[in-house]
């Protein structure tokens, strides 16, 4: 009774469980074996762990690791940061609300190429930006703005691209608070910021975890964004990872590969609990 | 069940074996006819796509074969040739790579010997350091150089060593631009400052510590200058900038400009010359791939595609370097006589790992 208990158990979880592990079990299992000098294309397949000690020691992959935690924590903060306001804007219809919400939604439509390069058209040396800095009299020549070395335009084009997303879970969770919650706080005299403090923000606190997790994953293996306006004095680990793999490097391309997987989950987990324990007051 | 299944499966190797196998002992006439039988090939080439497709109807017309050219990049395309290098039956018919590209690879296990082409002299096998042999003839001429907007520069003083450069560098601070990755222009024009600057002899491509530490000059010459150059995004971000008028002087690829400018994208001021120091030229071949489906189709296509009359068609197109002596080159955008300056692209690994050096004690220091 139990096996067979066993195997229906098994059976139900198959199809979910088993798609998952067969994508991207195989998928990491390459991965790290390429990186230990398994799966050569076009050499000797043997375990060696020179492809790790040699990228360790690279200044390359040290700076790519800062950078890419950098983009992926920043995005992420802006983008949740700029979610919450217009998500309790937003909790209590009104209208042409349903509107605004489809606006602001609306980068999600949008690729990440087509952004990066509109952006780039815009503050481009002679784009729209630039002249209108210099009709306003502001500025007297041409700035270059493209390919900034603080990345600004990176973190612009990521929290234009993510904020949305933020929007759509912080929406869910901010709406899912009842009127009476708030307005009993309100009676016991809590203003706007101690609302937000004591209620809204610890009973949001998933949907906002599930944002920040979310999109720092998909930042910090930012590419597309990178190669077109990101600076041109930093590599991210993807750009990186396609700089090895382009030179036929395919196992110092999977160190960076797997690296990358690691940061995204470590740095995931810690986000989640740091931002956990931020909003519900335990680290002010 | 199962053994008849084998059994037809390997009947069908061995038929398509011994099909490919039979083109050393045809005629030409019997492989052209053999060719529109086949009816079709597979071009799988990385870049100007388009431009190839409209280019190729020439062919498609002459012989009644259609070409199909895929979607792809370079490595894509050679990655896919080599995952598949153990099929029966592989999808590409013909596959064209950057000759430093063939060199990473041994051509006899993967590709069909072209000595069943007609014999024609003009042909080019050896290019820019590199020996195609019978497996790999040239089909592109490109050639790096320097891409400036004579409205700021005047073509009397164009600079032409690394001291030249520093000098203009000095004059028009960010006024320079050159890419370190995306495109080879860029990685051309350092390379050559470094083997200038550094008097390195990127022919060899032995690494030795010594060897890696003696291009230090080089690498002090470009921090030195770091303030007054712009380093872009790629080929085509370099170009860009240069018509827009942001930049005055970048490296570029000669082909890559002339099909810009062909194609309105950039402004026909743009001129191009190659410096005495000397740039790199190069170009790609191409080559077939021993399972390839339909080997004599792909034969007669490699056959108009190194023609004259091709070669020729490109050079006014598309502004290439013509891969067949007979054809005509008057299209170019720079006179013969700079072609004198033409370098070789530096051996491997070697250059590989002053890529990597100039990118961690350069790049990453700006």
């Amino acid at each position: 009774m139990k096996l067979r208990r066993g195997l229906l158990i098994i059976g139900l979880l198959t199809p979910g469980l088993g798609l998952i592990l067969a994508l991207i079990g195989t998928v990491v299992y390459i991965a790290v074996s390429q990186s230990f000098g398994y799966y050569s294309l076009n050499g000797t397949s043997e375990f060696s762990t020179e492809f790790w000690s040699k990228m360790a020691g690279r200044k390359a992959f040290k700076r790519s690791i800062q950078y890419s935690i950098y983009i992926g924590v920043f995005s992420a903060i802006f983008s949740v940061a700029l979610a919450y306001p217009l998500a309790i804007w937003l909790r209590k219809p009104f209208a042409g609300s349903n509107f605004i919400g489809a606006v602001l939604k609306a980068p999600l439509l949008v690729h990440g190429l087509v952004a990066a390069f509109l952006f780039i058209n815009v503050i481009s040396y002679h784009g729209i930006l630039n002249q209108f800095m210099q009709w306003l009299g502001i500025w007297s020549e041409p700035r270059r703005l493209q390919n900034d070395p603080n990345a600004y335009g990176v973190l612009i084009l990521q929290t234009w691209k993510n904020m949305p997303f933020a929007l759509l879970l912080l929406t869910g969770a901010v709406q899912s608070i009842s009127d009476d919650v708030l307005d009993a706080a309100r009676d016991l005299g809590a203003g706007t910021w101690d609302r937000f403090r004591r209620i809204i923000a610890p009973l949001t606190v998933s949907g906002m975890q599930a944002a920040m997790v979310i999109i720092f994953i998909g930042a910090v293996a930012d590419f597309s964004f990178q190669v077109i306006a990101g600076p041109t004095n930093k590599q991210s680990l993807s750009q990186l990872m396609v700089s090895f793999k382009g030179r036929g490097d395919w196992h110092s391309a999977a160190v960076v590969g797997v690296s990358l997987m690691m940061i995204a989950l470590v740095g995931s987990a810690i986000l989640a609990v740091v931002a956990r324990m931020v909003m519900r007051g335990r680290i002010k | 069940m199962i053994k008849s299944l084998l059994a037809t499966t390997a009947l069908l190797a061995s038929a398509t074996m011994s099909f490919a196998g039979d083109l050393s002992t045809m005629s030409w006439d019997d492989i052209v006819t053999q060719a529109k039988e086949e009816g079709e090939v597979t071009w799988y080439v990385w870049y100007l796509r388009d431009d190839f497709r409209r280019a190729v109807q020439v062919f498609e017309e002459e012989y009644g074969i259609s070409v199909t050219i895929p979607e792809g990049t370079a490595a894509g395309n050679s990655e896919k040739m080599l995952a598949e290098r153990d099929r029966e039956t592989g999808d590409i018919d013909v596959l064209a790579w950057g000759t430093d590209g063939f060199a990473t690879v041994d051509l006899a296990p993967l590709f069909s010997s072209l000595s069943v082409l007609p014999a024609d002299d003009g042909r080019v096998v050896e290019l820019a350091g590199f020996d195609g042999g019978e497996h790999v003839v040239a089909f592109w001429g490109n050639q790096t150089g320097i891409a400036y907007d004579p409205a700021h520069v005047s073509a009397d003083n164009l600079p032409q060593t690394p001291d030249d450069f520093a000098a203009f560098w000095a004059e028009n601070p960010g006024k320079f631009g050159f890419n370190y990755e995306n495109g080879g222009s860029g990685p051309s024009f350092y390379q050559n400052t470094l083997r200038v600057v550094a008097d390195i002899d990127f022919s060899n491509g032995e690494v030795t510590d010594e060897r890696l530490a003696a291009i230090q000059p080089g690498i002090d010459f470009f921090n030195e200058h770091a303030e007054n150059y712009v380093v872009t995004a790629s080929n085509a971000d370099s170009i860009i900038r240069a018509s827009d008028g942001e930049l005055w002087m970048v490296p570029a690829w000669e082909d890559h400009l002339a099909g810009l400018q062909n194609r309105g994208e950039v402004r026909e001021e743009i001129k191009f010359y190659i410096p005495e120091m000397g740039m790199n030229g190069g170009g790609n071949g191409v080559a077939i791939p021993l399972n390839a489906p339909n080997p004599a189709a792909a034969a007669v296509f490699v056959n108009w595609l190194t023609s004259p009359e091709t070669q020729s068609m490109f050079n006014k197109d598309f502004g290439t370097a013509p891969m067949n002596t007979a054809a005509d080159d008057s299209f170019a955008l720079v006179p013969n006589e700079q072609r004198a300056f033409r370098q070789v692209w530096g051996a491997q690994p070697f250059r590989g790992e002053v890529e990597a050096s100039f990118i961690d004690n350069v790049i990453l220091e700006r």
